[in-house]
Formats: structure tokens, sequence, C-alpha cells
């Protein structure tokens, strides 16, 4: 039988889920509330044999005001993954850290907190990763402007001196590349009129 | 006089971001006792280009132009990585031949990656040579993807709905005198490289990975199947026409920098005759090779999430993706395989390594370090 059909009504009889999305043969994503994600964390990892973590991803729902947490794990066979999901307040709620399980989440915990301003308790050390000396919002927050920040931080070269703007000079083009043709058709029904005279 | 004792037991130095033997723009911060290394930090950033927040403000079809650029070597697996992402979302079906032809690419572009793995590798340890080979051969399979596609090394064909064109005339044929050509050279790859003393003294017993670690952790692709694990997304949950086709999964236990090289020799081989099967196949597959997909504005993709991965030249290579209803995709994370293997894992196989053993032990992972600050 597969395992992710299976888990589900043993991980819902334990655990007050609020829901279980079996997506595809290979992929289900469990949603709990945050106060119980540790101990279901526990038990895909001891009993479930979810014992790999792939990834944390996390998605911004600023209309919402939540953070969406995603702890994405496969199965000790490597045939199936699941989706593990809680959603967190965009401000001021911390989440505590997984690196006492999972070594590749120090990397991962770091990012997000640099990403997404998440602080995560008991990392050991979540400094920059990617940014240097940032101190800006953190940049994958949805009102994080990339457009704006440019506008502020950075000129726009002005480019040589003999550029010409491409705008008028293609307007310039064309009303030329018009009067040729209308001169030439005037021209041309002239001689007609000439040819028809002689 | 202590103190200058205590000064002097460690030098630090910094193997790149400059550095002839670093896997792209990466840096590892190395504390040197003598040759043998104490300590090891990886640093990113000198790379980052912000894919993930591309893609937020863009819609689906202007986001696809910017994925193929996370990874120069196999661009491939990210297109068909958004594209399974964008199609399980939207609940598109593509044909068998669009699928058919997305294999044939996916493993064209898996050989080009893996032969420039091997001159990346044989220049860590001096056999300058094959490098020169090597990119030589890959030419010849970036000619047929010019063919294909129009484009060297970025290809942009893989597109959400099945692929832009139809084969060219004759392309199979080609295809095929190719892997004949391949095959050939295979040959003389493994004299010149994997069969010389001097990679097999380098390589042998040095970068063992600890096989407790692998699973738990995470570490795929050819580090898991040099540790003797025998998994592959392509056998392990099939998809597009994996599971039709017959191939093996090459396992060696040894662990170490020359196991792994040698599971990708075999894997070459295993590509090659994925190709030929695909060769037989395709003219026989029906279907339209590109499903209608909504106009460029009109693509919204629901209010869902998903998670597709694929096995990559390097390893698992995995897309979250989260729709809300718009035209514009809300997130995309991309997860590659070198993000664990350049910290969790490189960090703890250069303790206690030599200095000189660096480089080889970097691009026998096979990290890329664009995948790692997207």
């Amino acid at each position: 039988m597969n395992i992710l059909a299976s888990l589900q009504p043993q991980l819902c009889d334990k655990f007050e889920t609020q829901a279980f999305d079996l997506k595809r043969d290979d992929l289900a994503q469990v949603i709990v509330e945050k106060k119980i994600w540790r101990a279901v964390m526990d038990y895909l990892k001891e009993e479930a044999g979810f014992v790999t973590l792939l990834t944390i991803t996390c998605t911004d729902w600023i209309e919402e005001e939540r953070f969406e947490l995603n702890y994405i794990f496969a199965h000790e066979t490597k045939r199936c993954d699941l989706m593990l999901s809680f959603s967190i307040a965009r401000d001021g709620e911390s989440v505590q850290t997984l690196t006492d399980r999972w070594p590749q989440a120090e990397v991962m915990e770091r990012d997000l907190h640099e990403m997404f301003g998440i602080v995560f308790e008991g990392h050991p050390n979540l400094a920059s990763f990617a940014l240097e000396n940032w101190h800006h919002t953190p940049p994958l927050r949805r009102e994080f402007d990339t457009l704006a920040f440019v506008n502020e931080h950075f000129e726009f070269r002005k480019g040589r001196e003999e550029n010409v703007d491409v705008k008028a000079e293609a307007k310039r083009l064309r009303a030329l590349k018009k009067a040729k043709a209308q001169a030439e058709a005037e021209a041309k029904k002239e001689k007609g009129a000439d040819d028809a005279d002689e | 006089m202590q103190t200058n004792k205590t000064i002097n037991e460690t030098i630090k130095i910094f193997h790149g971001p400059q550095h002839p033997g670093i896997t792209g723009n990466m840096s590892v911060e190395l504390d040197l006792a003598g040759e043998t290394i104490q300590r090891a930090k990886t640093h990113v950033g000198y790379l980052h280009r912000g894919f993930e927040k591309l893609v937020e403000r863009r819609t689906v079809i202007q986001a696809f132009t910017i994925v193929c650029r996370i990874c120069v070597p196999e661009p491939d697996i990210n297109e068909q990585n958004f594209a399974a992402a964008v199609e399980d979302l939207a609940g598109i079906e593509i044909s068998e031949r669009a699928a058919a032809i997305r294999t044939m690419v996916l493993e064209m572009a898996r050989i080009g990656a893996l032969m420039l793995w091997m001159g990346g590798q044989a220049s860590s340890v001096g056999l300058d040579i094959v490098p020169q080979w090597c990119i030589a051969d890959r030419d010849l399979i970036l000619d047929l993807f010019e063919e294909l596609t129009g484009g060297r090394v970025y290809h942009m064909y893989i597109f959400p709905g099945g692929v832009r064109r139809e084969l060219p005339e004759g392309f199979l044929e080609k295809l095929s005198n190719l892997c004949d050509h391949l095959e050939k050279r295979m040959e003389r790859y493994d004299k010149i490289f994997f069969e010389n003393a001097t990679f097999q003294k380098r390589a042998i017993g040095v970068g063992i990975v600890d096989k407790n670690e692998v699973i738990p952790n995470g570490y795929s692709g050819q580090v898991l199947r040099g540790c003797g694990f025998k998994h592959d997304v392509r056998k392990d949950t099939p998809y597009l026409l994996y599971d039709r086709l017959d191939f093996e999964i090459p396992v060696r236990n040894e662990g170490d920098v020359y196991a792994r090289a040698l599971v990708r020799r075999e894997e070459i081989r295993q590509s090659i005759g994925l190709l030929r099967q695909l060769v037989l196949i395709i003219p026989d597959t029906t279907g339209e090779i590109m499903q209608k997909i909504p106009k460029h504005r009109k693509f919204k993709l629901p209010k869902k999430e998903t998670w597709v991965k694929l096995e990559s030249g390097r390893g698992e290579m995995g897309y979250y993706m989260a729709g809300d209803g718009s035209e514009k995709i809300r997130r995309m994370q991309v997860r590659g395989p070198s993000l664990i293997h350049a910290y969790a894992l490189l960090e703890r196989l250069l303790v206690g390594s030599e200095l000189a053993d660096v480089a080889m032990i970097m691009n026998s992972l096979g990290i890329c370090p664009p995948e790692i600050e997207r």
C-alpha cells in the first residue's frame, strides 16, 4: 500500500491536523498548528520513517499577515515526500531551530533568517548568508520593493553624450521615410501627367 | 615567545572566490596547520542574483526565461522542474511525445554536464589534456542543442505545456551517430583518466563520506551512490518517460573521490544507452508537442502549493512553488543538491585533509554555487 495513504489515518488519529492533502502518489502536505509541529515532526522522523530533511521554505502571505513555513521531508525509501506546514505571525514570532536534529538545517535557517527576518531559537549562529552588511528590510518579504530600492540606492547611467533618444530618433526617421515616400509618389504622379500630355 | 608560538600554529587562507581550483564563485576559508586543514568554512555571496525575488514580480512566462540561468552546465533541469511545477499547479497534462523529447533533452544535458565535470576533476589533479578533450566532445552535444533549440548553452525549450519545437529532420540519426562517437571516446577517457595512475593515487581513499550521515543529511546524486545506496529519482519516483526505459543505477561502496568518479563514468554510459532507446521510441510516440495554454496575461496559477524534483547530473534537484490565484508566482524556491553538499558535507570532509586535495574534493561533490544563492 502507498506509504502516504497509510500514514494519513495514523497521523490524523494521533494529532489534531488541520488538513492532510494527498497531492500526488509521492507527495502529501500536512498542515498543523504551530504548537504541535515539533511533536508531529518527531513522530514523522522516529516512527513514520521520514528521516531526511530536504529543505525549509517560507511563503509570505502578506494579506493574511502570516508566513507559512514548509518543512519538506523525504521518506527513507525515497519513494515519497511530505510537506509539514504551519503558519507564524509575520512579525515577532520565532521558531525553534532544527539544527539539533539535522546539520543541514543550519544553513537553511540562516537563509530564511536573512531573506525573511525569521528568528530561529537555539540556532548556533544566525550570521549573514549570501548578503553582506544588509541593514534594509529582508529582501524576500513582500513589502520589499526591488524597483524602489534600486531607484533609491543606485543611479542609472546616463550613457554616452552622443547617445540619441531612441524614441525621438525613431519618430524622426519615420517622418523622414514618410516624406520621402510622399515626394516619390508626387514625382511619379507628375511624371505620369507629363507622359499623358506628350 | 609562547604567544608567538600560538599565533603561528595555524594559518588562515581563503581558497577562492578567484581560484582555478574552485567550482564557480565561492570561497572556502581554511585554517591550516602545515598542510593539514583544521577547520573549513564555506562562504557564498559572490554570485547572488536574486532569482527567487525576480520571479515574484513577473508573470509565469516571463519567469520562465529566468530559471534556466540558475545553472550554466545543465540548464534544462531547471526548465523541466519549473515546467513540471507550473503544470502540476495549473493542471496541464503533457503528451507522450513531448515527454519523450523532454527526456531526450535531459539526458543530453546530463552527458554534457558530466563531461564538464570530468574536465574539472581531471584538471584538479593536473591532467590537463582531459579538459580539452571533454570540452571538444561536449561541443558536439551543444551543436545538436543548437540545431534543436537555437541556443547552445541556454535552450529555453522545455516550456510549461510541452516543448517548443518539433525535432528537425534527421535529428535522431545525428543523435545516434553522436552516441556511437561518445561510446568510442569513453574507452579513450578510461585510458587517459579513469585508469590513470596519477588520478588513482590521488583519489583513492580521499574524501570518504560517512555512510551513516548520507540518508538523514539528504546527500544525493553520486555522493549517495558512491556510498553504496541504490537510489536515483528517475527510478524511485519516475517522471516523464523514465518508467518505460531500461537502465541501471551504478553503485560503489567505497565512498571516496574515486568511487564517485567511477559512478559518474558509468552514468555517462547509462545515459548513452537511454538516448539510444529514445532514438527508437520517439518516432512512435504520439500527441501534440505543445498543449493549449492560456495567453500570457491570462496564465493564472491557483492558490496551491507543490514540490517537484528530478535527478540532475549532480543529485536531487527540487522546486517548491506556490500560486496565489494571480498571473504571478507567489513563491518559488530552488533546492539544489549543492546547498547541502557545500555546507553540511564539504565543511566536514575537508577537516583533516590536505590543502592540495581541496579542489579535487570540491569537484567530486559537484558543487555549483548559483544553486546555493538563488
